[in-house]
């Protein structure tokens, strides 16, 4: 699917005010405003985390695949967040079938189950070269 | 109790996962949140899930979910007026 140039954002720091080492969305391939959205992050052996998780066989920790679907789904909304917080308050269902290494291209995947009262309930699921390395249900609110 | 409301009774039970507690432990008027189950914001959104998915019914807003998480009955009745539309 082809989404509409006008709906994928390219300047993902305007949208998010995660900031670097923390944002963890390099870039927005298909967005639907409340309906899908499908991000990628390419895993680059000089990303912080990796130092030391681990040093012998650097490997992306597994909430921080957790961590990129949530911010992927931020552009779920149909206006960009801009500096507005947006905190996990709950993962649900959370599967890791299989890590992710420096050099992958990661397609993060998010749709929304349903919202009520400020809190967004999403599913999402990390895929590298059609490859499940990880599913699981967020809650998210936004402050 | 009507079959409408043991159905409600087990669908908070399963849906929020309240291992070991049966239907005719929930008391019809005893509030959901607060006192009575002590629910929280996320139950409630669990909740406005469940509902919609067993019962076919839509919570639209803040202010229909607080008239119908008022209590088991409310609920029930909530469900019972918006699933005949």
């Amino acid at each position: 699917m082809t989404p509409a140039p006008a709906t994928v954002p390219a300047d993902i720091p305007a949208h998010l005010p995660h900031r670097y080492p923390f944002l963890l969305v390099d870039r927005i391939l298909e967005r639907e405003p409340g309906v899908r959205v499908v991000a990628e992050k390419l895993v680059t052996i000089g990303e912080p985390h990796l130092q030391g998780h681990f040093e012998e066989r650097p490997l992306v920790p597994g909430v921080l695949l957790l961590e990129m679907l949530a911010q992927t789904g931020g552009f779920l909304e149909a206006e960009p967040l801009h500096g507005a917080a947006i905190f996990l308050a709950g993962v649900q269902d959370a599967r890791f079938r299989a890590p992710a290494f420096p050099g992958d291209r990661l397609r993060l995947e998010v749709t929304p189950e349903g919202a009520f009262a400020g809190l967004m309930k999403l599913k999402g699921t990390v895929s590298c070269e059609g490859r499940e390395l990880c599913t699981a249900r967020l809650l998210v609110k936004r402050l | 109790m009507s079959d409408l409301k043991l159905r409600v009774k087990e669908m908070i039970i399963e849906r929020l996962k309240l291992e070991g507690m049966t239907p005719d432990q929930i008391e019809d008027q005893a509030p959901l949140f607060g006192e009575g189950l002590g629910l929280d914001s996320i139950d409630a959104l669990e909740l406005v899930l469940g509902i919609e998915q067993v019962f076919g019914v839509k919570i639209e807003d803040e202010a229909a979910g607080m008239k119908a998480f008022k209590s088991v009955q409310a609920l029930t009745d909530f469900i019972a007026e918006h699933a005949k539309a």
